[in-house]
């Protein structure tokens, strides 16, 4: 199996860091945390612009160029409610490294991001959902077969459609965890590429339990055959556990400094 | 239905080393396929071969090799000849006599010797191993690695013992190549790569000598070593293992009773040094198809066979 892919989430609008220096247009504090998440071993570089109703253009255009054009082109996941702004994004978008991700769409009214996605030759995130919680994993399928059917019929490629299983959160709705790792176990038998929101499962916990919680779903989607995550890089037992893991599963060699590299 | 061939694609590739200067330095690796897998890729640099002296002079148990340095009064002279040899890519020079369970020579004399083969090669590309005693070689390794300052020889070996004095030396202070020496497991090999490269030798400066073994004698173990490393470089695209391999065979091929026992005592096995021969042979082979880029030789007929089984397949 391929090594995992980690897609960093800390370039995100709610952050009021972030959110002046989108409204600003000041590269640091965007650079730096870029910097932080590829040092930490993302794969990509997700870029959060929230809903962007007023200039999410021009604000897409300017993160995308800034991160890629600051490192080497880094793949990106490009994070909007704001279609015409994915759209203007890719427009300035390098693919050296990777296609672009659409993030994301959904069964339900957001079905037509797999049309983007479609027409712009990106990746797309589809959530397993359309709109209320699936009820449990067979209901999680049936959505993962409507838009893998949608993308195929609209020429794309299976893999680039990542299924996410959507990730609840445990406190209050504790049984659907299982639910998470069965569905993702069917999607990686079928040969599907998963992704997932990683921090809702710990939502609500107390700060010091949820990077806890957070590795140990992880590490138990992983077993399943999970193919990437959504998540905070900089989180140090997050990334022990994709190096362990991605080591445990033969997708890289042992050697004693693995957690290193 | 017509034959339809689908190469299989690597986006990784194993980097490439040079050794020596001028026309006559040689590259290794470089490729993005299996070992001799031209026909999914280009193989842009063919395996080497190595020709192997030692400062222990001439080695009269093997009629052939005695023969083909006959006249030769020093080691520089032995190398230069060495160079010669039909099939022959490189030099290396085996500082044996080192090992203080040995003849322990003098640091000074060996490094003496060192300077003489440096200065009969000129360009021509060197490899020089130590005695073999990792305490005796971060000493020896490091005065050797002044000694071919400008050379852009390759230093053998690194060991996880010694890797920080011989890495330091060779690789730092004097930017020539550094090999990383590991026994045949795969995860020290690796290890030793990375501590290498994190002591600051640049990765594509290093040679992994993986280790080796007889055929017959535990040889199964080198093949899934390689074929592994290769893998991981290749599907994985893991960069802590894309160094290329150097493989000694002629230690091991000329120590095993197969090729020492003499023809009196094992009359059916024939004459003792056409078996020396052939081990040497089936090892460096097998050694090459399982993933080394550069063999390390002692009689001339091996050196020969091999060099021509080389041209024949890339």
């Amino acid at each position: 199996m391929a090594k995992f892919m980690v897609v960093g989430e800390r370039i995100h609008c709610i952050s009021p860091v972030i959110r002046e220096a989108f409204e600003k247009r000041d590269p640091e504090p965007i650079l730096k945390r870029a910097k932080e998440q590829i040092e930490a071993g993302a794969t990509y570089i997700d870029l959060n612009i929230g809903p962007a109703e007023n200039d999410g253009e021009d604000l897409m255009k300017w993160g995308v160029k800034l991160i890629q054009e600051n490192f080497d082109n880094i793949p990106l996941a490009l994070d909007t409610a704001n279609k015409a702004a994915i759209e203007a994004g890719i427009s300035v978008y390098n693919r050296d490294k990777g296609k672009p991700i659409i993030n994301s769409a959904d069964a339900g009214d957001r079905l037509s991001y797999i049309d983007l996605a479609a027409h712009n030759d990106a990746i797309v995130f589809a959530l397993c959902s359309a709109g209320a919680v699936p009820a449990d994993a067979d209901e999680r399928m049936v959505f993962c077969q409507q838009m893998l059917e949608h993308g195929l019929t609209l020429g794309m490629e299976a893999e680039d459609l990542w299924f996410d299983p959507l990730f609840l959160v445990a406190k209050g709705m504790q049984e659907q965890a299982q639910h998470i790792m069965n569905a993702t176990r069917m999607m990686n038998e079928m040969g599907l590429i998963t992704t997932g929101g990683l921090s809702n499962i710990s939502n609500g916990m107390p700060k010091q339990i949820r990077p806890i919680v957070d590795s140990f779903m992880l590490a138990m989607c992983m077993a399943n055959g999970l193919s990437s995550i959504i998540a905070n890089p900089c989180d140090q037992k997050l990334m022990e556990t994709v190096k362990t893991c991605d080591m445990l599963l033969n997708n890289t060699m042992y050697a004693d400094s693995y957690l290193d590299l | 239905m017509p034959f339809n061939q689908k190469p299989e694609k690597f986006a990784a590739k194993i980097n490439t080393v040079t050794i020596g200067n001028g026309d006559k330095a040689i590259a290794l690796g470089g490729e993005s396929v299996l070992p001799f897998y031209a026909f999914d890729g280009p193989i842009d640099n063919a395996p080497k071969v190595g020709v192997e002296v030692t400062d222990l002079g001439v080695d009269e148990s093997v009629p052939g090799v005695k023969a083909y340095y006959e006249g030769c009064s020093s080691v520089a002279e032995m190398a230069k000849k060495a160079s010669e040899m039909e099939g022959a890519d490189f030099v290396v020079l085996s500082l044996k006599g080192g090992d203080p369970n040995g003849e322990d020579k003098p640091t000074e004399d060996l490094v003496a010797i060192v300077k003489e083969v440096v200065e009969a090669l000129g360009d021509y590309p060197l490899v020089v191993e130590g005695s073999g005693n990792v305490e005796k070689d971060s000493e020896l390794l490091t005065k050797v690695s002044e000694a071919c300052q400008g050379k852009n020889a390759l230093i053998m070996s690194a060991k996880e013992e010694n890797y920080k004095t011989v890495g330091a030396s060779a690789g730092l202070a004097y930017g020539l190549n550094v090999g990383a020496e590991s026994a045949v497991d795969i995860n020290l090999a690796k290890q030793l790569n990375v501590i290498t490269t994190q002591l600051g030798v640049n990765a594509e400066k290093i040679v992994m000598n993986i280790g080796n073994a007889a055929v017959g004698y535990g040889y199964e173990y080198v093949v899934s070593t390689m074929d592994r490393i290769r893998n991981a470089a290749l599907s994985q695209d893991d960069a802590t293992l894309q160094m290329p391999i150097i493989t000694p065979v002629s230690i091991d091929a000329w120590s095993v009773k197969e090729s020492m026992a003499s023809e009196e005592d094992m009359p059916e096995w024939g004459p003792a040094e056409e078996r020396g021969i052939g081990m040497e042979i089936m090892g460096a082979a097998a050694d090459l198809v399982s993933g080394s880029h550069a063999v390390i030789l002692k009689h001339p007929q091996s050196v020969a066979t091999i060099s021509k089984m080389i041209k024949e397949l890339v």
